[in-house]
């Protein structure tokens, strides 16, 4: 009789994409104070986000919805190897974290490609603002994810509906 | 021309030029929708307490005991005879929910910037980052929230609403028209029904600010809470709105600005009533 097989509490490791695990890092690595810091950091950076002269993208998602303070516009451009590009535009009133997270999510998933964006878990978003933050406005630190991963699914669903009347 | 003195409370609304010969005589307290906009850059010297994290309760939907909001004040170098200069965000909501809070407690030391954070900031004077640190202040826990005398609790308002006695309803119109259960742009936060409290009067907490911020003048204000839904100053009144943020503003216009000794914020507001089984709703 053989040994009994180890029972496995092994929990399935989700593997972020690269540049956003450095910056989930970064943030578990700091105390709240100097993660506050950080996420203001980040918020100032949300400017730099946004749609530049000349550029054009694929696709455009422009509204004030009930989720957010302003509005907020998502510009996608997919490259030849199927690769993401994000600008995001954001009204003066939008809150900041949200700004932070538009920072953040610009930066980590640049050039995912939109599969992978599409099936990220959520569970990264309380490892960078803090349990804390998330706790007290848990409104408010999902929603960029959230329209991010909306005008991803809408560009799969016309490749998709291309593609079948291809 | 808006005359500060003839609002009933006139000292309880400072203006920016105030705050800044007299700011090291008070404290000056930032409370905002906005969680991280403190720590973007503050008026120098004022401390900051947040609505959820600092003044309710973690657990049940209430305020914080009397010991927890003396340990609060302590910290934050607050004793019983120490000023408190309110400001933030989204025309002083916050800080006007924060000083009714404090209010709860019994402070009586009171003040409201007028304008708030938006208008500080629009007049050129200066921010920090730097927070300060003041010495430990000594503030007994007080002997009892005054929650009879300016809080309403749901079966209050129920009884209210039963002897059509005045009710204000400080939502949009949509809310209260129950076409939407939430403000416009914001969170739906978990109501499961439209409409308003039977007899509430419909004045939306905008009307009783101006666009920088600043509050009404005393006389539009009057013309508005007395001329067009018939207030008076005997009148036992009740304001609400969905979390009992926005009734906090309408709630110092109605005590501070035009002097009314009996009102009461009903802090449960929509999101109590509009989910609880069986209460009664009107639409219009």
């Amino acid at each position: 009789m053989g040994q009994p097989r180890p029972v496995s509490h092994r929990t399935e490791l989700v593997s972020y994409p690269k540049k956003l695990e450095g910056i989930i890092g970064l943030f578990e690595s700091l105390p709240e104070e100097e993660r506050r810091g950080l996420l203001i950091d980040y918020a100032e950076g949300a400017a730099r986000c946004q749609p530049r002269e000349g550029e054009a993208f694929d696709l455009e998602d422009i509204r004030k919805d009930e989720e957010c303070t302003d509005t907020v516009g998502v510009f996608l451009k997919v490259d030849d190897e199927e690769r993401a590009h994000f600008r995001i535009a954001l009204g003066p009133q939008v809150q900041t974290l949200t700004k932070a997270m538009t920072s953040i999510l610009c930066k980590g998933l640049e050039n995912c490609t939109l599969p992978e964006i599409f099936d990220l878990p959520a569970d990264f978003v309380p490892k960078i603002v803090g349990g804390q933050l998330v706790r007290i406005r848990s409104q408010t630190v999902y929603y960029i994810l959230t329209r991010i991963k909306s005008i991803c699914k809408v560009y799969m669903n016309r490749q998709r509906a291309a593609r079948l009347t291809a | 021309m808006n005359d500060p003195k003839q609002y009933a409370h006139p000292e309880v609304l400072v203006s920016a030029d105030w705050l800044a010969e007299h700011g090291n005589e008070v404290r000056i307290i930032e409370s905002n929708e906005d969680v991280l906009l403190y720590d973007t850059g503050h008026i120098p010297g004022a401390v900051h307490i947040d609505w959820r994290e600092d003044l309710q309760d973690h657990v049940i939907r209430d305020y914080i005991s009397p010991e927890a909001f003396a340990a609060m004040c302590e910290r934050n170098g607050i004793a019983p005879d120490t000023t408190c200069v309110f400001y933030g965000d989204k025309s002083n909501w916050w800080a006007c929910y924060a000083l009714w809070a404090f209010r709860l407690f019994g402070h009586e030391k009171v003040k409201i910037l007028n304008g708030g954070r938006d208008k500080w900031i629009a007049e050129g004077r200066p921010l920090t980052r730097e927070k300060p640190s003041y010495p430990h202040a000594k503030y007994p826990a007080p002997a009892r929230r005054h929650d009879d005398d300016i809080r309403a609790f749901y079966d209050e308002a129920l009884a209210h609403s039963r002897a059509k006695k005045p009710m204000v309803d400080v939502r949009s119109p949509g809310e209260y028209k129950g076409d939407i259960t939430h403000m416009p742009e914001y969170p739906q936060e978990g109501v499961l029904r439209g409409g308003h409290i039977p007899g509430a009067k419909s004045v939306p907490w905008k009307r009783a600010a101006n666009d920088d911020g600043t509050f009404k003048s005393a006389e539009d204000l009057r013309k508005i809470y007395e001329g067009e839904i018939g207030l008076k100053k005997e009148d036992d009144i009740v304001a609400y709105c969905r979390i009992g943020e926005r009734s906090s503003h309408t709630w110092f216009v109605l005590s501070y600005l035009l002097g009314y000794p009996t009102v009461r914020n009903y802090d449960g507001s929509w999101t109590e009533w509009g989910n609880r089984v069986r209460s009664p709703i009107e639409r219009s």
